[in-house]
């Protein structure tokens, strides 16, 4: 019995590591020919052709939002608290900046107005509802993992409950004027024109300067050097003068003001009823952070490849290639969260998370 | 040494209260009660916001809705409270041995799909046995599901709360594919009834609560809580899980194989919340899988359960009847108007309430203290000597 | 007589314990004073009070005669206090001048500018000799060239009063002299040094007074120059010190353990911490392993006892390759391991002692029946050991092994391994943190297995443990084995040339 089971255990590792291995020891360079050549390829077949441009268009409505919330949880968890209450903070944000949409719209206000509108309120309600998570995981010295659980059930009950209280039903519908045509001559660009500039929401260009931003915010500014510091060596920070309670607060409250954002956002651009959930997105955000070692540039790059595998459900009878596969739709529908798996299982054993993050600081400790 | 008064807890600081020598027992059960509590308090305080005049009577249904229609409802308690049970079993056992297992939904469905599935084509199975294989098969997948986790986590050391909120979607799609290839209903868009003969039997309960959805699950969920007590604290391999639940590098040390035993602790967790998935489809209730992109909620409740049970499965237990006893009174409020959700509303509320320990804790310990010196005075009892505080006498350059 | 600082009657309680009840300190412009006493005696503690890291429960605090509130590390830096803390305080991934000018950073519309800082870092850098690189990642860094960052810092915050808590752990002899200089020319310009320590022979060679606590008071404050080493040590200790324990000869037997051309790779960067490493260890022999933290010893002894993947090369245990074997296999073939870190490695602290006690036999047929604990004899095996090893705790077996005293922990931990049937004992700093009296027990124990002809393989960064216990020494340094020789035929001055890679032994010369 026992050497039936260590075997198992065996041919169980065995597989595992052969299987990384395997991938791993083919050369790096020749992954990245690989890669650029699968690029190419797809560019030269898909050239102006419009799946390309829908497909680049409907990834940018995923990874836009999942970017954002990413970000927001690369504040909280390079300040040292562990945020996977981000999915809570996005529904609680999307959830009141929608309500305002529904209350607005049809009353005679312009429409961009109302939408910048609707993602500033969830900002902050991100942020305000952040602080809950915030108090009980620097002040509290909580189990961060327990309160962000907490706050995503919450979150869901609190929003479904006040929808049908107010609306009788937990659906918000409201309609999308928010999608903008054209942008004069910039649509005309090649390619970038097409992908960037047409049929586009305000907010691709709110989450490019927000990713800007960040990343200026984190590697150029006195505050980004506090932030890291406190998420890998509090102590060291408090010695220096720092002081971490006040910087870890501000990294939660700014990881909730983005989820917010980041709520209202993927709503808009993906559907226009919300249901009182966000889809998972939220913890896509957080395996996005991951899987983007907590670094802004990174980041971007697992954003967008997970807002196509997102997507890909979508476009699939627009690809002859795949549509003839006749695979259930729910077979694409799974497609990020195993990528998602697979991309852990190569990037987690040499991790960079920041040392600090999920271990409460105590100043007065011994 | 300095002497801390114990009959002034209220001027003692919080490290203090801490520290000093109360029992960890009813700290730990009296922090639960004020969760609870404050939970109920900030229930109470969002339906007074939302609709003042209903309120108390809200209130009052969620506090005996367990008893209104009587034996009727308190089986129903009982009905509700299985998948709990062992949800929150799930949890707490990957919990002491340090993981934090959040991929109940998705162990759940997947153990819930299997028990359909044996229930629905395995027909030519004897109806007395019939059950138990469906309930075996949701184990068996439950652990199957779990393991996937416990291996990233173990030897590609990817952390197990992203991994299982992963395979929770994975699950849900599948089961959703699967489904349709084997047991699907198209009318109704979910799953296949499972015949009468392969549910949960009633054992007679039905008999003492009549009109309830009572079944043996109940019962089996009793007995795998004591079974699992005996696991964690009575035997080898619960002194191990232990040993890499407090302290991952120790065990390495002590020469446990911790990968192992990560794996194993996975499995058994998967197998209780694969049985919970099983309790839920296969009770008398006739549950349908329906073909929604969904996850299923008791995997969180389970969360909630294991942390208001302190993980203990005994502690498990009561807060599975609890939250049973409470979801149980959330569906009488639509009498007044409020909507059941208020119910997740107030668990969510009291797991926040139990991450802030640090607050529930210290004032537990000086409810204690208080209440201990109170009895004490009653009874003029000759004050016992103030025991001397060895609290923590660990050396400063550690 | 003007005094920079004055504490007076300065208590600091924590959960269950005063750290420091009614301590004064008084501290002279331009002199270096020490501050005495054992591990937990309170010195740290009270620093850590002046560096505004903690806050006094009661008692003042003068600077320049004038009462102040310290809140913060930030309140220390205005009041030019500066403080090298024992760990130190730097962010790993982070490069020099981040972590000297982190709390303090000049920006330029809004953005860091590092210019002028690293200007008046190589300025100071220069002037007082603490060679650093400015822009070198601290975790790529030496540990010696780490302390320079940290003294950097204080001097880059223009500190006058400067505290040293044990500076002298991670260095070299050599580096401790070169140090001691860097001091004494502080002092010279008119900063004033406070030096914790509880290394006498260090007072004596560069402090003019000297104040010592004990168990959390203070006891007096003395001049160094008319106070003898024995009376200070007395002062700290409470008791009279035996300095030197005896050690008889003892017959050395057969070899037990071979490690054979041992690689180690460090997981994330793949580089090599131990090289090419080969020695043995006989019965009845203590080797001892002598270095300079981060040169490779913690991860050869890992290597050893199996937590960590061998590379390449062999290693025999009594004529078995156990190279590869895992730990269990080694522990029961018969290697003991006291381990570096004991809240790390050797104790579960959320276990009670007796669940501690049964750390590698609880699955043995005495402690189980059919996978089910035998409790009644984990009790006996516990009281057994606790009774012979006098550890003390306040409910016995069933005390939670986190509440115990740092000295009875390690107490806990040599019961367990020592008590059971092995032939080679590999300590890893065995006396850290601990004060005087457990240190001679944990000495004394270690020379009893020798006698009973068992082979010990320690590895300390105290030169003391290494030069009063082993019988032959072997000096790594940056991942190789420089040197080895026998006991007798060296002193510590040549092992510090040896642990700062300025020097190697015969048959270690750098091909």
């Amino acid at each position: 019995m026992k050497k039936i089971i260590n075997n198992l255990f065996k041919s169980c590792k065995a597989l595992l590591n052969k299987l990384f291995t395997k991938i791993k020891t083919a050369k790096k360079k020749t992954l990245l020919i690989t890669i650029i050549a699968i690029l190419i390829f797809i560019s030269v077949w898909l050239w102006d052709n419009p799946t390309f441009y829908f497909l680049t268009r409907i990834t940018l409505y995923s990874s836009i939002p999942l970017m954002v919330v990413a970000l927001g949880g690369m504040f909280s968890e390079r300040s040292g608290v562990v945020n996977i209450a981000l999915e809570g903070m996005m529904l609680m944000g999307a959830f009141v900046g929608l309500f305002i949409m529904y209350i607005l719209q049809g009353k005679g206000y312009n429409g961009q107005h109302i939408f910048l509108l609707s993602i500033f309120i969830g900002g902050i309600v991100g942020a305000v509802y952040a602080i809950l998570h915030a108090y009980a995981s620097i002040n509290m010295k909580a189990n961060q993992i327990i309160s962000g659980t907490a706050l995503n059930l919450f979150a869901p009950a609190l929003a479904i409950f006040l929808a049908r209280f107010f609306t009788g039903t937990q659906q918000l519908n409201f309609s999308d004027p928010f999608r903008i045509k054209r942008m004069g001559f910039l649509s005309d660009i090649p390619v970038i024109g097409k992908i960037l500039f047409t049929n586009v929401y305000l907010s691709t260009y709110i989450g490019i300067v927000i990713l800007l931003v960040s990343a200026i915010i984190l590697y150029r500014t006195r505050f980004g050097l506090r932030l890291r510091a406190c998420g890998e060596h509090p102590q060291a920070a408090d010695a220096a003068g720092v002081n971490v309670y006040k910087i870890r607060y501000a990294g939660v409250i700014i990881s909730g003001f983005l989820a917010g954002i980041g709520g209202v956002v993927l709503i808009v651009a993906t559907t226009t009823t919300f249901n009182a959930n966000v889809s998972g997105y939220g913890f896509l955000a957080l395996a996005v952070l991951i899987s983007g070692q907590w670094r802004p540039g990174r980041v971007v790059i697992v954003a967008l490849l997970f807002g196509f595998l997102l997507k890909i459900s979508d476009a699939v009878t627009l690809i002859p290639l795949l549509d003839n596969l006749r695979l259930p739709s729910n077979v694409y529908s799974m497609l990020p969260y195993i990528a998602t798996l697979f991309v852990l299982a190569f990037t987690s054993k040499k991790s960079q998370a920041p040392r600090a993050a999920g271990e409460p600081y105590d100043a007065g400790k011994r | 040494m300095r002497k801390i008064d114990k009959d002034k807890p209220l001027k003692l600081t919080t490290s203090e209260l801490l520290a000093l020598d109360v029992s960890k027992a009813k700290v730990s059960i009296l922090s639960s009660l004020l969760s609870i509590f404050m939970g109920l308090v900030l229930g109470m305080i969002i339906m007074l916001i939302v609709k003042p005049e209903s309120s108390f009577g809200g209130l009052a249904t969620i506090l005996t809705g367990g008893f209104q229609d009587g034996a009727q409802s308190f089986g129903n308690v009982l009905h509700y409270s299985t998948p709990l049970i062992l949800a929150g079993l799930s949890v707490g056992f990957a919990f002491k041995a340090g993981l934090f297992n959040i991929g109940g939904a998705g162990q759940i469905v997947v153990g819930g799909f299997v028990a359909i599935y044996i229930g629905v084509k395995w027909t030519w199975l004897p109806s007395e046995i019939h059950w138990i294989v469906a309930m075996l098969g949701a184990g068996l997948a439950g652990a199957l599901w779990a393991s996937v986790p416990g291996l990233l986590k173990a030897y590609r050391n990817v952390h197990e709360v992203v991994a299982t909120i992963m395979m929770n979607y994975i699950g849900m799609y599948l089961v959703l594919i699967l489904i349709k290839g084997s047991v699907y209903n198209s009318d109704k868009n979910e799953t296949v009834s499972v015949p009468r003969a392969a549910r949960l039997p009633r054992w007679g309960l039905d008999k003492i609560f009549e009109g309830s959805y009572v079944s043996a699950g109940i019962i089996i969920a009793i007995i795998v809580s004591i079974i699992i007590y005996i696991i964690i604290f009575k035997t080898t391999l619960g002194y191990q899980l232990r040993m890499v639940g407090h302290n991952r590098h120790a065990a390495k040390y002590a020469g446990v194989n911790e990968k192992r035993n990560i794996v194993y602790s996975m499995l058994i967790a998967g197998a209780l919340a694969g049985l919970a998935g099983g309790t839920i489809y296969l009770s008398p209730a006739g549950r349908h899988i329906e073909i929604v992109s969904q996850l299923v909620s008791e995997g969180f409740d389970g969360i909630a359960v294991a942390l208001l049970g302190m993980s203990h499965p005994l502690g498990v237990l009561f807060a599975g009847f609890f939250f049973g006893y409470i979801k149980t009174g959330g569906f009488y409020m639509q009498s007044w108007g409020f909507d059941e959700e208020i119910i997740n509303i107030i668990i969510a509320s009291i797991i926040y309430f139990s991450a802030l320990a640090l607050i529930f804790r210290t004032k537990a310990t000086q409810i204690i203290l208080l209440f201990g010196k109170w009895f004490r005075n009653i009874f003029k009892k000759e004050k016992p000597k103030d025991k001397e505080n060895r609290g923590d006498l660990d050396e400063e350059d550690n | 007589m003007d005094y920079v600082i004055e504490m007076v009657d300065i208590t600091k309680k924590f959960p269950g314990v005063i750290a420091n009840d009614k301590v004064n300190f008084k501290l002279k412009k331009g002199e270096i004073h020490a501050l005495l006493g054992e591990n937990g005696a309170g010195k740290s503690t009270l620093m850590s009070v002046l560096f505004g890291l903690y806050q006094p429960d009661g008692g003042k605090i003068k600077v320049y005669g004038e009462e102040v509130k310290i809140n913060n590390p930030n309140d220390a830096n205005e009041l030019n206090i500066g403080m090298v803390h024992q760990h130190f305080k730097l962010v790993h991934n982070f490069t020099v001048a981040e972590n000297i000018v982190l709390g303090m950073e000049d920006t330029k519309n809004g953005f860091i500018s590092m210019k002028d800082s690293i200007k008046k870092i190589n300025d100071l850098s220069k002037k007082y000799g603490l060679k650093v690189e400015a822009n070198s990642i601290i975790e790529d860094i030496s540990v010696g060239m780490q302390q320079r960052v940290e003294i950097l810092k204080m001097l880059y915050r223009d500190a006058d009063i400067l505290i040293f808590d044990e500076p002298t752990a991670v260095l070299t002899p050599q580096e401790i002299e070169e140090l001691m200089d860097i001091m004494r020319q502080f002092a010279k310009e008119g900063k004033s040094i406070v030096l914790i320590t509880h290394k006498l022979r260090e007072i004596k060679a560069v402090a003019e007074r000297c104040t010592v606590l004990r168990k959390g008071k203070y006891i007096d404050t003395v001049e160094v120059k008319d106070t003898s080493m024995e009376e200070m040590a007395e002062m700290m200790v409470g008791r009279k010190v035996l300095f030197d324990i005896e050690k008889q000869e003892n017959e050395i037997n057969d070899t037990i353990l071979t490690v054979e051309k041992l690689n180690v790779r460090d997981l994330i960067n793949n580089k090599l911490l131990v090289k090419d490493v080969s020695f043995e260890v006989k019965e009845g022999e203590i080797l001892a392993v002598a270095g300079i933290e981060g040169n490779g010893q913690t991860q050869l002894v890992e290597a050893i006892t199996g937590l960590r993947k061998i590379d390449s090369g062999k290693v025999w245990f009594k004529d078995k390759d156990i190279t590869h074997a895992p730990v269990r296999e080694k522990t029961l073939q018969g290697i003991a391991h006291i381990p570096e870190d004991r809240h790390k490695y050797g104790l579960v602290l959320d276990f009670t002692l007796e669940e501690n006690l049964i750390l590698q036999d609880y699955f043995k047929p005495q402690f189980q029946n059919y996978g089910f604990l035998n409790f009644p004899e984990i009790h006996k095996h516990a009281e057994e050991l606790i009774e012979n090893y006098d550890i003390r705790s306040g409910k016995g077996r069933l005390t939670l092994t986190r509440s115990i005293s740092g000295g009875n922990q390690q107490k806990a931990i040599i019961a367990r391994e020592l008590s059971r049937d092995n032939s080679l004992v590999i300590a890893v700093q065995p006396t850290r943190g601990l004060d005087v009296g457990a240190i001679e027990y944990i000495r004394k124990s270690l020379l009893q297995k020798r006698k009973e002809n068992k082979a010990v393989l320690l590895l300390s960064l105290e030169l003391d443990d290494v030069m009063n216990l082993a019988d032959r020494i072997v000096v790594m340094y940056e991942g190789e084995i420089v040197a080895n020789v026998m006991a007798e035929d060296t002193n510590e001055n040549k092992l510090g040339l040896y642990m700062a890679g300025s020097k190697r032994g015969d048959g270690y010369e750098k091909n």
